[in-house]
């Protein structure tokens, strides 16, 4: 049932530098890594839940500052992890420090790398966006994509052994988003429920813990190179993810399947509405359908989706009861119940 | 249910029904979404009264988890049986021995009252009648597990009032093979032998940890091993079945508020397809699995049988149109809760490893992989995909 394999062997310690650490994937890629027996240091501003990891040796630096990487001068680590960084400043700076000094850096990119977000089923060696510049106007408005495709060639550029995670939708435990926690919370309350497209229409989302876990491996086994990552293990359909959803529920929850066409005429939009899902020619559908051999091939696994959805919705009920009412993504309530009621009367009308 | 028990029950099924026209918390009783009770026994329901409950058979699937249960809630338990059958099971409970089909193999009954009966493992109707002659004015309540088998037209959903096969002769030779007929005997049989004091229970596909049919767990074990799975029908098919937890533990709980009636009893509570189910199953696993949804009219046509090969799938169509939509919303009234079908899935498979090598290699359900592989084959060639 559930296998998750960590290799049994106890690894070489690794002195490993965690860029950020504080944030969403940070605490769980530390708490897994000091897991695994390495010596862990953090930088970062000293700012964000500043009382996590107590034991952790923290070197402080506000990484937008002229000297910002001072900290991290003369000293040498096996790994690198660079969790934050979206800006192409960024890795020059850190570069122009650790360079030499470190045996992988693991950057954490995205799939908004692509260049084309309707291209469905992209490999690692699909044309990415135009690289943003470094510096000048230009570097400040530059997009997300642009900006981390920058940040990769820097990264490739600096580093003998560079590693390049581009990960999807990111859920569980600590996700701000509530992209994939929409859909828990919403068939947790039950009754009718929009469900988008076809039971086939891609969707693709990876444990926060899967990939954490995961990228400590690349890092003790040294693996180098660009790897898409994200989940499930097969080509997963938006109808897999609910009806798996529902199976960790007993209650009155129960789907309508409203189409694309209709959703779209009514502006309910894929991801922004109705979370993790898209469909054949959408502006989401390379988020949805990253080819992940590769990383599977370099160890990458996965939870099952219940212990996901368990442990995204106990973490979820922890949250103050203002955020557990108000999600940031997802239809809201009453508009949901209004596109169900256009649907039925355009099904009944037309009969 | 004395009296004084059955008033506990109405006063707080009064306060309960208040608590919901106030908007009030509720504390002792849980509620779901949609504002029926859930019972959560082990979290603070109140403790039911005490019963004598004699438990016929209760050693076999869904026996164990009556008495388990009935135990946990501090009733008095005696068994009645052959002792042939899991014979070490709760060597603390009290154990009356008897051959139902010996002409007196109910006298051990002949002594003793009990407030409820619960008689699981009849098709015969002459086990009825030899439990009713020897419990005589006796009992306060016989409950009886009859089967949704009992109904003759499964082309349209059926109530507890659809129409019911031809009763079996009690007089002739039993026919273990009219089972449905006998069943029905059996329920006419509870009533001539209890009178007004009976229930009956008509569960549909009983699954979980136990089940020795293999059908439900088919499902789980096939998709755990991973790779093309053959799927039948259309994701949106109907599919009924309930854990055996949840309907030993309901039956209990009718004991305990002296519910009288017959119920069918099947769920999950909202409509449910096989695609719904499959997928469920699969969220428990972290298997490749991979489905291939093959029409019924081909499925027929290679001789892949419905409900014996794809456990749990009938067609929903023509006579079988209404097999899966068996109406029990008696029963969920009655309080019949179902678990997650994760939690069921589960269960089912660390039950099912847990059983000897041969066995588990011997699944009495389900479409050999041999079959599964041909079939899938003819379906790529014919269909294109």
């Amino acid at each position: 049932m559930s296998a998750i394999s960590t290799p049994p062997l106890q690894p070489k310690k690794l002195r490993i530098l965690v860029l950020g650490g504080t944030g969403y994937i940070g605490p769980h890629l530390v708490e897994h890594a000091l897991s695994r027996g390495h010596t862990i240091t953090l930088f970062n501003r000293g700012q964000t839940k500043p009382g996590l990891f107590p034991k952790v040796e923290k070197l402080i630096g506000d990484r937008d500052k002229p000297d910002g990487h001072a900290a991290l001068k003369g000293r040498k680590w096996d790994v690198v992890y660079d969790l934050p960084t979206g800006k192409p400043k960024w890795i020059v700076d850190a570069a122009a420090v650790l360079k030499g000094n470190v045996g992988q850096y693991v950057f954490v990119s995205s799939t908004a790398a692509y260049k084309d977000f309707t291209a469905s089923y992209p490999t690692e060696e699909f044309p990415t966006q135009v690289p943003a510049p470094i510096e000048g106007p230009e570097a400040a408005t530059a997009q997300y994509g642009p900006r981390k495709v920058r940040c990769e060639m820097l990264v490739r550029e600096a580093y003998q052994t560079a590693t390049v995670v581009r990960p999807g939708l990111i859920v569980g435990p600590g996700d701000l988003t509530d992209r994939f926690t929409y859909w828990p919370v919403r068939i947790e309350r039950g009754g009718e429920i929009l469900a988008p497209g076809k039971l086939d229409d891609p969707a693709q989302w990876i444990d926060v813990r899967d990939l954490t876990e995961w990228m400590v491996r690349l890092g003790e086994n040294s693996t180098g190179g660009t790897f898409n990552a994200v989940g499930p293990r097969t080509v997963c359909g938006i109808g897999e993810l609910l009806f798996g959803i529902k199976a960790c529920y007993s209650n009155d929850a129960r789907f309508t399947w409203v189409p694309e066409a209709f959703l779209t005429q009514q502006k309910v939009r894929s991801w922004g509405d109705m979370p993790v899902w898209s469909f054949t020619g959408a502006t989401t559908v390379a988020f949805c359908t990253s080819v992940i051999e590769k990383a599977k091939a370099a160890g990458l696994t996965f939870r099952t989706l219940e212990e996901t959805v368990r442990a995204a919705m106990t973490w979820y009920h922890s949250r103050p009861a203002v955020e557990q009412e108000k999600l940031r993504a997802g239809i809201s309530p009453e508009r949901e119940r209004e596109v169900l009621a256009l649907w039925h009367a355009q099904q009944s009308g037309g009969k | 249910m004395t009296p004084l028990a059955r008033r506990d029950f109405l006063k707080s099924a009064a306060l309960l029904g208040g608590a919901i026209g106030l908007g009030l918390p509720t504390v002792a009783h849980g509620f779901s979404t949609d504002g029926v009770r859930v019972y959560r026994p082990e979290t603070g329901d109140a403790q039911p009264k005490s019963l004598r409950i004699l438990i016929l058979g209760g050693t076999g699937f869904i026996g164990p988890y009556q008495v388990q249960y009935a135990l946990d809630r501090k009733h008095k338990v005696t068994l009645f049986n052959r002792g042939k059958t899991n014979a070490t099971l709760f060597p603390k409970v009290p154990r009356l021995i008897g051959d139902r089909n010996l002409p007196d193999g109910h006298d051990a009954l002949k002594k003793g009252t009990w407030d409820v009966v619960i008689d699981n493992p009849t098709a015969n109707p002459k086990w009825v009648r030899g439990a009713g002659e020897a419990l005589k004015g006796r009992v306060g309540q016989y409950m009886f597990v009859s089967t949704i088998s009992v109904f003759s037209d499964n082309s349209k959903p059926v109530d507890e009032n659809g129409p019911l096969n031809t009763p079996s002769d009690i007089e002739a030779t039993f026919n273990a093979q009219a089972y449905g007929s006998n069943k029905v005997r059996s329920e006419m049989e509870a009533k001539t032998q209890f009178g007004e004091n009976v229930t009956i229970v008509r569960p549909g596909l009983i699954v979980g940890p136990g089940d020795l049919s293999d059908r439900f767990s088919y499902w789980p074990v096939r998709i755990d091993k991973g790779g093309e799975i053959l799927a039948p029908g259309t994701p949106n098919d109907p599919v009924q079945y309930v854990d055996a937890l949840d309907l030993s533990q309901w039956i209990v709980r009718l004991g305990e508020s002296h519910t009288l009636g017959t119920f069918n009893a099947t769920g999950p509570k909202t409509p449910t397809t096989i695609a719904e189910m499959l997928y469920g199953i699969k969220a428990v696993t972290t298997s490749d699995a991979k489905f291939t949804w093959v029409p019924a009219e081909f499925l027929a046509e290679k001789q892949v049988r419905a409900w014996s090969e794809m456990p749990v799938w009938v067609p929903p169509a023509g006579r079988t149109a209404g097999f899966a939509r068996v109406i029990c919303q008696k029963a969920y009234d009655a309080g019949l809760t179902f678990r997650p079908l994760a939690d069921t899935a589960k269960d089912t498979l660390t039950w099912y490893h847990a059983r000897p090598a041969a066995e588990q290699e011997k699944a009495r359900a389900g479409l050999a992989p041999d079959k599964e592989k041909t079939v899938l084959a003819e379906w790529h060639a014919k269909s294109g995909k």
